[in-house]
């Protein structure tokens, strides 16, 4: 008999769910919540809807295997996912393996990055993907299960066992899931996917490895201005990876801030343009051992300040929420890049 | 039951194993190369110092990625390959 790992269709004898978990978990699949069963039909029915996307998979890092569909569609399956979801999943994974991405480096990294997975375009509505109140939060149950079946995918294709490959010192809430919608309909400006160059009709799932989202809070600001100082403020922090100035970061900027950036006169570019000029860390807030290692790996500070970014271009910025006058900020993992795939139906 | 089993996958073309020769560590040339990470470079001198208790460390040299998060280029690959027959990787942290 086949080892189980060298086996695509295991024959079990019939169990319950509960009996299936417990295999599951001794042989490594999980990510430690209930999984559903990939069973073949099951399985079966998620492959039907790529089959017009035959695209090839190259080799998954750091594991280098070529996945199956079956094999992908049964890490769906088990994330609780519908079949009509697959496609985005297939496409945040085609995202992921984007050599800028850098799949590896932030797989194996010690930073706590998690794959942020971000849908554009009609496919929100027709798969009901919360953009709305809550977007980051749980409840939707496409949210929940499309970002968990991209984790578990890195799990068990690309073999980022926690602990193991996975060296995250401490990992991060949104690895079990990080997945949202754009709102489109309350983005006073242009969709993030028509930003990249895709056609608002198109479907695109945007990836970036990021930490959890980090919140803006600002009830008191009444003019944009004010806004951009607080994001700016809640930007310039140390700790985070995007310190060492060398990757993308996210501002997701909630309805009611954007539709007060908007009224004031404020366009992507310029809050990029303003963003990245306040954010900056002034050297009096970085311990001198830290700024030998900024300056070591080539990030120099401009005169007494450290900028976030290489440029304004690294600040990505689009809008997601409900009403209350929060935003978010979601820095990097640095060495990476944000991915776009549209979505093939 | 029957079930599809998602770590499933097919070996990457191009995965030939490359056949190892011995490294002669008292005398052969050696590359120590570091993550970029704090503290590899301490630890590789460390290893180049222990080293030179016993040997000549002229055909000893330090190496380094060009960032701690990125894979190592491919010239930097070729070059150990080329001038090197053993390397000592630090991943520090």
């Amino acid at each position: 008999m086949k080892d189980i790992a060298e086996q695509e269709v295991i024959d079990l004898d019939d169990m319950d769910v509960e009996a299936f978990n417990d295999f599951a978990t001794e042989q490594g699949w999980s990510d430690g919540m209930p999984l559903y069963v990939p069973t073949e039909a099951k399985v079966a029915k998620f492959v039907e809807t790529v089959r017009g996307d035959n695209r090839p998979y190259p080799p998954v890092p750091p594991r280098q295997i070529v996945p199956t569909l079956q094999a992908l569609a049964a890490n769906a399956v088990m994330a609780g996912c519908k079949p009509e979801y697959f496609p985005v999943v297939t496409a945040a994974l085609r995202g992921v393996l984007d050599p800028d991405y850098n799949l590896h480096g932030t797989l194996a990294t010690t930073h706590s990055c998690a794959p942020m997975v971000m849908v554009s375009g009609p496919v929100r509505h027709e798969l009901k993907i919360n953009c709305g109140s809550n977007c980051f939060g749980q409840g939707w149950q496409a949210n929940a299960t499309i970002g968990r079946a991209l984790g578990l995918m890195l799990l068990n294709v690309a073999g980022a066992k926690p602990g193991e490959m996975d060296r995250s010192t401490q990992g991060n809430p949104a690895k079990f899931t990080f997945c949202f919608g754009e709102n489109e309909e309350e983005n006073p400006w242009t969709p993030y996917h028509v930003q990249r160059g895709f056609a608002p009709t198109d479907s695109v799932v945007t990836v970036m490895s990021g930490e959890g989202p980090h919140n803006l809070n600002d009830h008191g600001s009444t003019s944009g201005d004010g806004l951009l100082t607080t994001f700016a403020g809640g930007m310039a922090t140390p700790g985070a990876n995007t310190i060492y100035g060398k990757g993308p970061m996210f501002v997701i900027i909630g309805p009611e801030h954007a539709a007060t950036l908007k009224r004031d006169g404020f366009t992507i570019e310029s809050i990029r343009q303003e963003l990245f000029a306040r954010s900056r860390v002034h050297v009096s807030r970085i311990s001198a051992e830290n700024q030998d290692t900024y300056i070591s790996t080539g990030h120099k500070p401009d005169g007494d300040w450290f900028t976030i970014a290489r440029a304004p271009e690294d600040i990505h910025i689009t809008v997601a929420g409900g009403p209350g006058k929060h935003s978010a900020f979601i820095p990097s993992f640095g060495g990476t890049t944000v991915a776009c795939t549209r979505i093939a139906r | 039951m029957r079930i599809i089993n998602p770590t499933f996958g097919l070996a990457a073309a191009g995965g030939a194993k490359v056949a190892l020769k011995p490294v002669n560590w008292a005398t052969d040339a050696i590359a120590l190369v570091s993550n970029s990470k704090p503290n590899a470079r301490e630890l590789l001198s460390g290893i180049r110092d222990k080293l030179g208790a016993f040997r000549t460390v002229d055909n000893i040299d330090f190496l380094s990625k060009n960032s701690a998060s990125q894979p190592a280029p491919k010239d930097l690959l070729q070059e150990v390959a080329a001038k090197y027959r053993g390397a000592l990787l630090a991943i520090a942290d």
